[in-house]
């Protein structure tokens, strides 16, 4: 696409609990790995948007942009979203109107920094009422599990599959990460571990079926298409990008089964990127929940509504690295996903777009697509609260 | 949450389950609302009022919490899900409450889905001791468990009696119960305190009476646990059961709290009762409760003799001159300042003056009371059908009672102080609602509340033809929540844990 903005480079950091340091130090790292990697430097940046969910609250930072501008020496303009996918489709957006043509987008997340406090403050921002109703960031996943089962009168050793189904994303989401050097848990689980879990919890999903709490940053220079070609050989064009916003209050929804803001945006995303949907290869979805990472493969339009575990369980018994749906390849949270790569919220979209930028320039390594050809294009999915926001990106080489 | 008007708005909004119902094309939302989101501005000013507060919803999805986020996790584990009223047109997060799931208990969940469940007004969540202690009402117990679901139908008032009464009453005890030394008393769940008892004491009674909640123009709240040291139990209650003409947020009521330990409700019997005589008052009706989780140092501890009698509940009683189910004929209050029991403010729990409580205290009053009233009527015992004695234990309502010359079949009625504990200011209340549950029209009943400090109000009641019309709205009396198949029994240390609530 001649006229797209492109990603010439990414950085990030690891994630995981970085107790010694501080938010401007990671997002430092990041920026530093990104600028490395396409010879931008600090004074050509014209704008930057960052994201971050939290740091007002976990680190008492109120203007962001401030400490911003003090670590770079910067005075250009910054803007801070609550997601990478949204700075992404905001500097898009700037970049396409011919205001800028070269653009910082990053994100960064310490939450570990509340420890003790930030499942509060994850459930009372996801929704308020639901947190005084007595909701955990858990509990929505759940409840939309059980009314997915009940919906397509998935029961008995159908609802065994299922649930087998879920455990097994998580088996494989953690051993992708064990390929990915940034990843916050680089180590193998089992299937019994995921059950167990499950068992100890006495419900449906586990300890093994959610992403975890985690520090972190990433960094995207994301210059328009005339520039990118200047810069790099092969600069990966962001080729639509949209979102779609629905109730904060997940009961009050009308489809408690799906994501009616994914759907929405993908049509959007789809239609502006001009791209087949059976071209797109590789995909990071936003799996807060193993049941988030089914469901949406749906919502997204790769499964059919009711079927997405079908596919996942026929695939991953013997995980050969992609999914199967169709006689066509999906690879699926390559990283490792937010399962094992972790989940710094205001950063978790750089990685996804980072994993995503790697895949499309076959710079992978290990964790390189087992397709005939390096992959044309990627899509990644992003959600701010339990589907209250959804974000799509869909990435090509061309 | 330390934010005032957050936590008013909230309050406003979710203790009495407010929703908007859009005039033109049904559509109902969990919130006051001006206009419909799908009908735009045509809508504006076109929305009408839902109330849920006495409704019934549908558990229609539920899940485990076995991990609370911090300020639920003395509730342990509960089960967490979505309500829906109306037929799915309204739904709203909730919790079920009133229930206790062991550490290694697997609850089946689609069993629970589907099931009716009734809204509850209690506790939020647990906050700091200084803050505002937040309430709601998106918690919900079974519909056909313990407290069964009961409409609120305001029915048209008839005839005028002479005399101003009762015309309508409710009593409200927790689900759980400590059985020992021979005697059951009842337990709050965490959630619970006596402003989440008053409140339901008052539903109760609204239901039961049939009045519209805005005729009541004055409510008294008496207890002795108030949460709060500043800050009345009586304005939640007026709030919350919508008392008085709503005008925006506001209610036109007035709303107090009364204190006199153990009377603090039936001291204002009288008052309420002359209010609505009172011919330019323009009051209709009025309400007066008595609740408490009544607080007892533990065992051991001093004050701690307390710990095998205090028990949780309230009742409350409506007045007013219209269809009367029992006149009040006359009263007689005695005082005297005796220390027998007392709290210091600031501190938790109250001391007790042992042996002193005894002769000097309850005995002298409350015979004082009754002989001086029915002295001032004539009477002798056997002209009384039923006799109420205050009864912060099993032994001394009986002593009383015999030293008075009553007879058991005339006091033995009203002793529930061995069913639900001593209820400190709902205590003689449910004595005498557990008579007024049986009584016939035309009875009278002396009923002699006991408050230390000390003194003791003794009324003479005599009942009407409406108590048998009026009994038919009941769905529950004292009886059966006494002898409730869904009570639930817990041992000394859950004991200690669920009255320390939140």
């Amino acid at each position: 696409m001649q006229n797209s903005p492109a990603i010439v480079a990414v950085g990030r950091t690891k994630f995981g609990e970085h107790y010694g340091k501080e938010p401007e130090k990671l997002i430092e790292e990041a920026w530093l790995a990104a600028s490395r990697g396409c010879g931008i430097e600090r004074k050509d940046l014209e704008a930057c948007y960052m994201s971050d969910c939290f740091l007002p609250i976990t680190n008492k930072l109120g203007l962001e942009e401030g400490f911003l501008s003090e670590l770079t020496e910067l005075h250009v303009p910054m803007e801070i979203t609550r997601s990478v996918s949204a700075a992404l489709l905001t500097a898009c957006h700037a970049i396409r109107a011919g205001i800028y043509s070269t653009v910082l987008v990053g994100g960064i997340e310490k939450m570990t920094d509340r420890w003790d406090k930030i499942r509060d403050d994850l459930m009372l921002l996801e929704d308020p009422w639901s947190y005084y109703a007595g909701c955990t960031p858990e509990s929505n996943h759940e409840l939309m599990l059980r009314a997915y089962a009940k919906k397509y009168g998935i029961t008995g050793e159908k609802l065994e599959k299922l649930n087998v189904a879920l455990a097994q994303i998580a088996v494989k989401n953690h051993a992708n990460a064990t390929k990915n050097e940034y990843a916050q848990y680089q180590r193998k689980i089992t299937l019994e571990q995921v059950l167990n879990a499950r068992k100890a919890a006495r419900k449906a999903l586990g300890l093994y079926d959610f992403a975890p709490i985690s520090d972190g940053a990433s960094a995207l220079i994301v210059t328009s298409a005339e520039k990118a070609k200047k810069l790099t050989d092969q600069p990966v064009y962001v080729l639509g990008t949209a979102s779609a916003t629905d109730f904060l209050n997940y009961p009050a929804r009308e489809d408690l089964t799906h994501f009616m803001a994914t759907k929405i945006a993908m049509a959007n995303a789809i239609r502006r990127a001009g791209v087949n949907q059976k071209d797109i290869q590789v995909l990071e979805l936003n799996d807060q929940s193993t049941m988030m990472d089914m469901v949406s493969l749906e919502d997204l339009g790769f499964c059919e509504e009711g079927t997405a575990w079908k596919n996942i369980y026929d695939s991953y018994q013997d995980y050969q690295g992609y999914l199967e749906v169709d006689g066509r390849k999906l690879f699926i949270n390559l990283n490792g996903g937010l399962k094992a790569d972790g989940n710094p919220l205001g950063a978790t979209g750089g990685a996804q777009l980072f994993e995503i930028f790697k895949q499309l320039r076959g710079e992978a390594g290990p964790r390189q697509a087992a397709a005939d050809s390096t992959p044309q294009y990627g899509l990644s999915n992003e959600f701010e609260g339990f589907g209250t926001k959804s974000y799509v990106c869909i990435l090509g080489r061309n | 949450m330390s934010s005032e008007p957050i936590e008013r708005r909230v309050s406003y909004l979710g203790d009495r389950l407010k929703a908007s119902r859009c005039q033109i094309c049904g559509k109902e939302y969990f919130e006051v609302r001006d206009y419909c989101s799908d009908c735009g501005r045509k809508s504006y000013l076109k929305m009408s009022a839902v109330d849920l507060f006495y409704e019934k919803g549908t558990l229609e999805l539920c899940t485990l919490v076995t991990e609370p986020t911090n300020k639920f996790t003395k509730l342990g584990s509960y089960v967490y899900g979505i309500v829906s009223f109306h037929g799915g047109k309204i739904r709203v997060p909730g919790r079920l409450t009133d229930q206790i799931i062991k550490k290694d208990e697997n609850v089946d969940l689609a069993t629970l889905e589907g099931r009716e469940v009734v809204p509850r007004f209690r506790r939020r969540y647990s906050v700091n001791r200084t803050d505002v202690v937040p309430t709601i009402s998106l918690a919900f117990t079974l519909a056909d468990e313990y407290y069964p679901h009961q409409e609120y139908k305001v029915a048209a008032q008839n005839k005028e009696y002479e005399l101003p009464g009762i015309v309508g009453y409710g009593v409200y005890t927790s689900r759980f119960r400590i059985k020992e030394g021979g005697i059951e008393r009842a337990v709050p769940f965490t959630d619970e305190d006596s402003v989440t008892a008053a409140v339901e004491a008052g539903k109760t009674a609204l239901i039961h009476s049939g009045i519209d909640s805005s005729h009541v123009g004055k409510v008294y709240v008496g207890s002795e646990s108030n949460p709060y040291a500043v800050k009345p139990i009586a304005s939640k209650v007026a709030q919350v059961l919508q008392l008085g003409e709503e005008d925006g947020d506001v209610q036109s009521v007035d709303a107090v709290d009364t204190e006199f330990a153990c009377k603090a409700a039936t001291s204002m019997f009288k008052d309420a009762a002359a209010l609505v005589n009172y011919p330019a008052s323009g009051i209709r009706n009025t309400m007066v409760i008595g609740a408490d989780n009544s607080q007892a140092a533990p065992r051991g501890c001093p004050g701690g003799e307390l710990d095998l009698f205090v028990g949780y509940g309230g009742a409350a009683f409506v007045f007013g001159k219209h269809d009367v189910i029992a006149e009040i004929e006359g009263w007689h209050s005695v005082t005297s300042d005796t220390p027998d029991f007392w709290r210091r403010d600031g501190e938790q729990f109250p001391m007790h003056g042992g042996r002193f409580t005894g002769d000097p205290a309850y005995f002298k009053h409350v015979k004082k009371s009754v002989t001086k009233l029915m002295g001032k009527f004539k009477l002798e015992p056997q002209d009384l059908d039923y006799f109420v004695p205050h009864q912060p234990n099993p032994a001394f309502p009986v002593k009383v009672a015999r030293d008075l010359g009553f007879k058991e079949e005339q006091y033995i009625c009203s002793l529930q102080v061995k069913k639900f504990g001593n209820t400190y200011s709902g205590c003689s209340p449910v004595g005498l609602a557990a008579v007024l549950d049986i009584a016939k029209p035309d009875e009278r009943i002396l009923v002699a509340s006991y408050g230390s400090g000390a003194g003791s109000d003794a009324y003479l009641l005599r009942t009407t033809s409406q108590l048998l019309e009026k009994r038919k709205r009941q769905k529950i009396n004292v009886k059966q929540l006494a002898e409730n198949p869904f009570a639930q029994y817990v041992d000394y240390t859950t004991y200690r844990r669920l009255k320390q609530g939140m």
